[in-house]
């Protein structure tokens, strides 16, 4: 399924929890998918010869505080593998939440993936925020 | 060495400009030519044991067919001795004996041909190897490169524009709304549930005339009448 496509479905597709989906696809090929369950921090969903990668940027260093840096990876690295589906990175100074599918994984499996992944980022905001400046 | 270790420094480092290069561009121009490189050697390798097949086929029938000749002659040879004319036998067995210098020359070909084809294929499966192990290097640069095109598109789309400080903020914001609505609701169910109890307990009480009776037309006449008589 080509982006254009994919950003088609989503936007007529609502989940059986109601999550709603707006998807835009831009001129750089990321498209951009806001889920209703969390409307603050929309996915960016690009694709690779093998994979479709749905990213979450979460925050920079600058805002964590500076006496804090190391907790927080510590506390970031403990957490990644209880949370579901998602992975918790960094790309150089922004911390990302992102999941990866085949590109053959099918639409009810790619929306599932985004719905839980716009549930994660809250949760691992809550357990974080604390550590944010 | 895998790529990951260059990768690793390239992010690291900070490249976070969209198009910027993750790695030195030429490991991953090194990498697509080698790919390609092998590519070409496999299908040149492949047409070689194509003809390579040909020749082989070709021999192998002929070494049968030595074989067979030779083993003719041979039971002719011995009939000959059997009846003993031993100059005939001999003929023949001059006869089988450049047939047998023939069969082994071409079963040496053969041989040679063999270890060439095996030589052949062996080479195949390591330029595949190496096709592989270098399309999954280049994956990974372009598993990052997509990653950071996609880490730093900034949404010109939706809410997101508001400051990365209320973003954070905003978003806590609604798990708390949720949190205290899911809360709410509990305690409204939990009034409900206890609503319900007591309008059941009153109605049963009700039914068997006891307690606070609703006021009813009877009950206020009979009072009326009692307060006449005191007047």
């Amino acid at each position: 399924m080509s982006l254009n496509d994919l950003a088609f479905k989503l936007n007529s597709h609502i989940t059986n929890e109601g999550t709603r989906f707006d998807a835009v696809l831009s001129e750089d090929g990321v498209l951009e998918v806001s889920c209703s369950n969390n409307e603050e921090f929309p996915i960016n969903i690009v694709k690779t010869e093998t994979q479709l990668l749905a990213i979450t940027p979460l925050f920079s260093v600058a805002e964590v505080q500076a006496d804090k840096l190391n907790e927080l990876n510590e506390e970031l690295l403990f957490i990644s593998p209880a949370i579901p589906l998602s992975s918790i990175g960094r790309q150089a100074d922004t911390y990302i939440l992102f999941g990866a599918m085949a590109l053959n994984t099918v639409f009810d499996n790619i929306v599932h993936e985004l719905e839980i992944q716009a549930e994660n980022t809250l949760d691992v905001l809550q357990v974080i925020e604390p550590l944010l400046s | 060495m895998s790529i990951l270790r260059n990768i690793l420094t390239a992010v690291r480092g900070g490249a976070s400009e969209v198009g910027e290069a993750v790695v030195d561009a030429n490991a991953m121009r090194i990498l697509s030519q080698e790919i390609r490189d092998a590519e070409d050697a496999i299908g040149n390798a492949k047409q070689s044991l194509t003809n390579l097949k040909a020749t082989e086929i070709k021999l192998k029938r002929e070494v049968n067919s030595l074989h067979q000749d030779i083993a003719d002659y041979e039971s002719k040879a011995l009939q000959a001795l059997d009846a003993n004319n031993e100059a005939l036998a001999g003929e023949v067995a001059n006869k089988m004996a450049e047939l047998e210098a023939e069969a082994d020359e071409k079963s040496a070909e053969y041989k040679d041909l063999s270890a060439q084809v095996e030589k052949i294929n062996t080479m195949i499966r390591q330029r595949e190897k190496t096709i592989q192990k270098n399309k999954r290097e280049l994956e990974k640069i372009k598993t990052v490169e997509q990653l950071q095109k996609a880490t730093s598109t900034m949404s010109t789309n939706f809410a997101a524009t508001s400051s990365k400080e209320h973003r954070v903020s905003a978003a806590l914001d609604r798990v708390k709304q949720k949190q205290s609505n899911w809360e709410d609701r509990m305690e409204a169910g939990e009034w409900m549930a206890e609503t319900e109890k007591t309008d059941d307990l009153d109605s049963k009480l009700k039914a068997a005339g006891i307690g606070d009776t609703s006021s009813s037309g009877a009950s206020v006449l009979e009072r009326l009448k009692q307060k006449k008589n005191k007047s």
